[in-house]
């Protein structure tokens, strides 16, 4: 078959008054009719530009230098500023990531689906308009009613859907998805994914897919092409690339997701010594039906974050547990009760048998020292106005760990030795002096400095490089072998929970619905909240395929529908106690 | 309809003009002795241009509700009954005319000079601001950094720069005053162009500053918006220019815009009542010159009082009118 | 609530540049710049930062150097011959009462920017400190801080200080506006605090200070006050462009020094003595141009500095 589009020799390079950026250099690609070719790389890599190229939308101050991109006689960087116009919508079509913003935000849905086809000369009566609006709402998923309303009535999914609607409505030969799924949470991507597939399979045309998720493209696309610097690194099948891969730099990428485990039934594990229950006397840190409810104001509804839950960590036998949970989950309005930071709304939070809201000095200096965190950012946890060393001295000194200023000095040094750092490189740096993973490290060494008893580690690994990930959580998980110190691991991640936990608590919308040891929640979770949410995770292993599911309109998906509310509590977690709900 | 923002919007406006009717009378009481008592005395004194049964008129109407015999409280629980019926008193320096008749001849030149002027430059400046964005070339270029130094300069300068140019020394419009001292006030032709021959001056210097401000303001609004994805994939689906301009670009920016233009208003207020004072014209300004002048506090009072609630109005009107325009506040907040 | 994504989507990991994708042409890379290099840039892209410290430093020279070499008292009525012109004498002329003009604009300049400097310290200085306190703390403080703020944000300055000016018109002087005036100087810098203190709370490093045992007060001192300096700096010189902004207007009204040559008395005595009418160029001529020149001056420096010090437009210059 006659391929769609044939681009040879694509460069494109952005001229400043101190750079040259050769951002696409000498790119060749061919798209069949009906094929879906997938493009990844880092952000910069050129992929995003190289789409961009085709549309003849590179932003100043970016030029096309060399190339052609024929699209059967039609030579689309050949042609004028209104003549490539004429064809955007028409013959190539962009979907963006439509989650945030992509729609013009005063205008209902429906016009935004009509505005683009008159601009493109199509003239419509009110009844066809309407046949047409009502037809494209179907195609992508969406309930009829959907076309009356504004983008910000619509959620996530709603609004990618709409972009989908859009920018099929006058049936284009190419499609450019660029990332449309990113901002969607894992389940309503997988839908998404799935409308669009169908979408395209239905008007028989090309499709690019722009990402950096190798799950996604492995689950998604025909073809791979592996972007780096601006020059194609790999092309081939899906299959062939992820089998095969042929460049370092690809394997790399593959290596740097984590994969999940192989569904399996739980073994028959024999919980630990004493199972899941915490003496009194033994309690370290234990959270009492505490629930979390934010106020918005006085018209408006509050917030639920977090529904009453009980957790017990054991001062005598240190574990790891992971809360997982999508965005928005209340998985880190629960770390920051753990701190502190936040008083409970209902409940209490007890530390060495005191209630934190109501502790006196000395004790919540104390609590403080024994209760430690390690965040999200790395980079905003240091103060940009001091070296790193601010971040050490005041707490040391201040909770007496050290006696004076050289002892906290050689205390860091230790520290920083412990998590494979050089200290005398470290000491008297501006954390933009150093790398995302050394800064994260730093965090990590100082709260060993302070020998505390409990960390909440929240997403400590979500902005650092894939290939420092797996020592950061080494670090973490000695603090418990050699220090004996708990750890309450936040994160969105199954795959690293799964890895580096003892206990795994599933969060929903404020709630626990599951919670057991890694091997029972993950690799044989029973509510069905978890089987969907592992079930959604694309592997990068093309042979494991997602399982389809039922392509639901989004309105009534499971995702809105509060049907399970029960908390399936599995097999107990030694060293630990959870209990949802408040006591009955 | 978002209620809680109009309502918020009611209360605040309660607040303000119990607050400022507050200070208008505790002030003078508690400056050291009783200017207004004082000022009294003084005309007594003088005899000035009052006559002596003006003056003792003058003087049992204010111990009547503002004497010494009566305990404080109930003079301040009469001052503010009185200020809740917009019942100023009488003018000192025009007794027995009321303060409510001079504002009452002022008022409508103000209002017609600002309302004219600031929808004129808002309009204008948006349109402006957003064109500057769009097609950035020579005329745009220069024209912003001018715009830039007449948005930095009050109005009244301006103002006094226009009288001795196209005033004095060319002769071109009139100095001051809302028309010619020798023309009889009435419903002619003559007099209407009369009225706007005198308004252009003080019209232009508003104009001039304050176009300035609305089109800086709109440029970045533009210049956010051009940033935004509904921009990008508006202009991957290849729309025309204009839609994008108008349906797009204009129709985002503008909201902010109307925003903003609430919380200038009292700079436009301030603005405007000091051209009026350059430029002698018969409104609030000049009225509020005058009784400093003439240490005519009820009247200051009663146009500070006056200019405060049309200011609460004239936001309240736009908290109304905004949801109109943006759909996002039309249900409140979800 | 951390700002994690709901994807599993990773970043995929940085590499190190090949030498052809980034060429950099002629001078170094930005990131290799100096602090002065990069304010230097900086100013080129954005003129009026430059323009306006120009102006403003033109108009201190003028008013500072302009004392030591011109008797200012020169600038109290009857002190020349009335309505001059321009001479060898009085080289910017002299007014309808004697007073000499250069020595009144240069008098007024300093008595202008004195005025407007002290209501915007002190200004500044009490917005501040509510600002950060009710940013940072929140809860009913923020809440009776915010209301009393909005409250007075919807009357202009000017309006209540016509009230305040008018009741005690007898006694004012130049000092006693700039603390009239400082009355009011405090909301915008209150507002603009909260916002930035707003965003900055829930920054990191001030929940790494909190595990560090600091107090609420501590961290707005050692840990938010250093970063928002040059921010603060900002708000201070567009308090000082806004006292000097009410100062002249209310003086312009009359409302002001009767003995004292600001510039806005000197505005006000213009008109009331009809200077137009007269004809008198040379006394209108120097104060409005240089009243113009600070207002100007004001408006550039604060709008470059506002884009150079705000941390939240601070990205795009890095």
């Amino acid at each position: 078959m006659a391929p769609l589009l044939k681009v040879r020799d694509l460069s494109v390079s952005f001229v400043t008054d101190t750079h040259k950026i050769n951002a696409v250099r000498d790119v060749n690609f061919d798209i069949a009719p009906g094929e879906k070719l997938g493009f990844v790389g880092e952000s910069g890599s050129g992929k995003t530009t190289t789409a961009l190229a085709l549309m003849g939308l590179v932003p100043n101050p970016g030029r096309v230098t060399n190339g052609v991109a024929k699209m059967g006689d039609l030579d689309l960087l050949g042609l004028s500023r209104d003549e490539i116009k004429a064809e955007r919508l028409r013959t190539i079509s962009y979907i963006p990531q439509g989650a945030m913003n992509s729609l013009n935000p005063v205008q209902k849905v429906r016009d935004s689906v009509l505005d683009g086809m008159e601009d493109h000369g199509v003239r419509m009566g009110r009844g066809e308009r309407r046949a047409v609006v009502s037809e494209l709402m179907e195609k992508a998923g969406l309930p009829r009613d959907a076309s009356a309303r504004y983008p910000h009535e619509l959620s996530g999914g709603m609004k990618q859907r709409a972009c989908i609607a859009v920018a099929i409505a006058l049936k284009p030969r190419l499609l450019i998805a660029d990332e449309p799924t990113s901002a969607l949470d894992v389940i309503t991507q997988r839908r998404v994914m799935q409308t669009l597939d169908r979408v395209q399979g239905e008007l028989g045309s090309g499709l690019i897919l722009i990402g950096h998720d190798m799950g996604l493209m492995a689950q998604f696309v025909d073809r791979l092409v592996v972007m780096r610097e601006g020059r194609i690194v790999e092309v081939g099948s899906t299959r062939q690339v992820f089998k095969s891969p042929r460049a370092a730099y690809t394997r790399e990428l593959i290596t740097s997701v984590p994969a999940m485990p192989v569904r399996r039934p739980a073994l028959q594990v024999c919980a630990g010594d004493r199972p899941g229950h915490v003496e009194d006397d033994d309690t370290l840190l234990s959270l009492e039906n505490a629930s979390k409810t934010y106020q918005r104001g006085i018209f408006k509804k509050d917030v639920v974050a977090l529904k009453p839950v009980s957790l017990r960590f054991s001062r005598s036998n240190p574990k790891i547990i992971a809360m997982v949970g999508q965005s928005g989950s209340g998985k880190s309005a629960c770390g920051n009760l753990m701190l502190g930071f936040q008083k409970p709304t209902t409940g209490r939070i007890m530390f060495g048998g005191r209630d934190v809201a109501t502790m006196k000095r000395r004790e919540k200096t104390d609590f403080r020292r024994q209760v430690q965190a390690v965040f999200q950012d790395p980079y905003a946890s240091f103060n940009p106005f001091y070296t790193i060393d601010h971040a050490f001295t005041v707490p040391l000194r201040r909770f007496g760990v050290a006696a004076n200023r050289a002892e906290a000095y050689d205390i860091m040094a230790h520290s920083l030795q412990r998590v494979g750092l050089e200290p005398g490189a470290t000491f008297g740096s501006h954390a933009h002096q150093l790398s995302g993973g050394q800064r994260q490290r730093i965090m990590v060494a100082r709260a060993v400095a302070l020998r505390p008893k409990l960390i909440v580690a929240d997403e400590p690994v979500s902005m650092v490089d894939a290939s420092l990930r797996a020592t950061i959580l080494e670090n973490i998980r000695q603090l418990r072998d050699d220090f004996g110190i708990s750890v309450f691991y936040i994160t969105h991640d199954l795959a690293t929970a799964y890895r580096s936990s003892d206990g795994v608590i599933v969060l929903r919308r404020g709630r626990v619905v599951e919670a057991g040891l890694p091997d029972e929640v993950i690799c044989d979770p029973k509510h069905p909240y978890t089987v969907q949410l592992v079930e959604s995770i694309p592997s990068p292993d093309p042979d494991q395929a997602w399982a389809r599911v039922r392509e639901p309109q989004e309105a009534r998906s499971g995702e809105d529908a509060d049907t399970f509310s029960q908390a399936v509590i599995r097999s107990r977690i030694p060293g630990f106690s959870i209990r949802s709900g408040t006591a009955a | 309809m978002d209620l809680s923002r109009i309502i918020k919007r009611l209360v605040l406006t309660a607040f303000v003009f119990f607050g400022a009717a507050t200070l208008n009378f505790f002030l003078p009481r508690f400056s050291g002795g009783d200017p207004i008592a004082e000022r009294l005395a003084q005309l007594g004194d003088s005899g000035g241009t009052m006559s002596a049964d003006a003056l003792s008129a003058m003087i049992a109407s204010y111990n009547e509700r503002f004497g010494l015999d009566l305990p404080i409280w109930e003079q301040y629980l009469n001052y503010l009954w009185d200020m809740m019926r917009l019942d100023f008193g009488y003018s000192i320096a025009y007794f027995p005319t009321r303060v409510w008749t001079l504002i009452g001849q002022a008022l409508p030149w103000t209002i017609g000079l600002m309302i004219t002027t600031t929808l004129i430059a808002f309009l204008a400046g948006s349109f402006l601001g957003a064109f500057a964005v769009w097609r950035k070339n020579a005329m745009t270029g220069t024209l912003m950094p001018l715009m830039m130094v007449f948005a930095a300069v009050p109005f009244y300068l301006v103002g006094l720069l226009l009288i001795f140019f196209l005033g004095y020394q060319l002769r071109w419009f009139p100095t001051g005053g809302g028309f010619s001292p020798l023309v009889l006030p009435s419903w002619e032709l003559d007099f209407a162009f009369n009225v706007l021959y005198h308004a252009c001056l003080p019209a232009a210097s508003i104009v001039l500053s304050s176009i300035g401000i609305w089109a800086l303001a709109m440029r970045g609004m533009m210049v956010t918006v051009a940033g935004q994805d509904y921009m990008t994939f508006a202009r991957a689906r290849g729309l025309s220019d204009r839609r994008m301009f108008f349906s797009y670009g204009i129709r985002n920016a503008i909201l902010p815009q109307v925003t903003t233009l609430g919380l200038a208003l009292g700079q436009v207020v301030t603005g405007a009542i000091l051209v009026e004072i350059v430029f002698s014209y018969p409104g609030l300004g000049n009225l509020l010159l005058q009784a400093v002048r003439g240490a005519d506090y009820f009247t200051v009072y009663g146009i500070v009082m006056i200019l405060v609630l049309t200011i609460c109005f004239v936001t309240l009107v736009l908290d109304l009118i905004y949801p109109l325009l943006d759909p996002r506040v039309r249900q409140g907040a979800p | 609530m951390t700002k994690g994504h709901a994807s599993t989507g990773k970043p995929i990991p940085a590499s190190p540049k090949s030498e052809d994708h980034i060429i950099v042409l002629g001078t170094t890379p930005a990131h290799e710049r100096q602090f002065m290099d990069r304010l230097l840039s900086y100013c080129r892209r954005n003129p009026a930062f430059p323009i306006g410290l120009a102006l403003l430093c033109f108009l201190v020279t003028f008013a500072g150097f302009g004392r030591l070499l011109w008797p200012v008292e020169l600038a109290q009525p009857l002190s020349a011959t009335p309505y001059l012109p321009p001479n060898a004498q009085n080289p910017f002329g002299t007014d309808t009462q004697g007073r000499d003009v250069l020595a009144v604009t240069i008098a007024g300049t300093w008595l202008t920017m004195r005025t407007g400097i002290i209501a915007a310290a002190l200004g500044t200085v009490l917005g501040s400190a509510l600002g950060f306190a009710s940013g940072y703390f929140g809860g009913w403080v923020d809440n009776v801080v915010n209301w009393i703020v909005d409250v007075l944000l919807t009357v202009p300055a000017i309006l209540i200080l016509v009230v305040i000016a008018a009741s005690i018109q007898g006694q004012l002087s130049s000092l006693s506006m700039a603390f009239i005036i400082s009355l009011l100087a405090w909301r915008r810098p209150t507002r603009q605090v909260r916002s930035q203190v707003l965003v900055m709370r829930n920054m990191g490093y001030v929940d790494t200070a909190r595990l560090s045992g600091m107090s609420g007060f501590e961290i707005i001192v050692r840990e938010l006050v250093p970063n928002l300096l040059p921010y603060l700096v900002a708000v201070f010189v567009l308090a000082v462009s806004a006292s000097i902004l009410a100062a002249v207007g209310l003086q312009a009204m009359g409302l002001g020094p009767q003995n004292e040559p600001t510039l806005g008395m000197t505005v006000y005595w213009m008109m009331y003595y009809s200077a137009f009418l007269q004809g008198l160029w040379w006394w209108i001529v120097p104060p409005v141009f240089v009243i113009i020149l600070l207002f100007v001056g004001f408006y550039m420096l604060s709008s470059g500095l506002d884009e150079f010090a705000n941390p939240r437009l601070r990205q795009d210059i890095r």
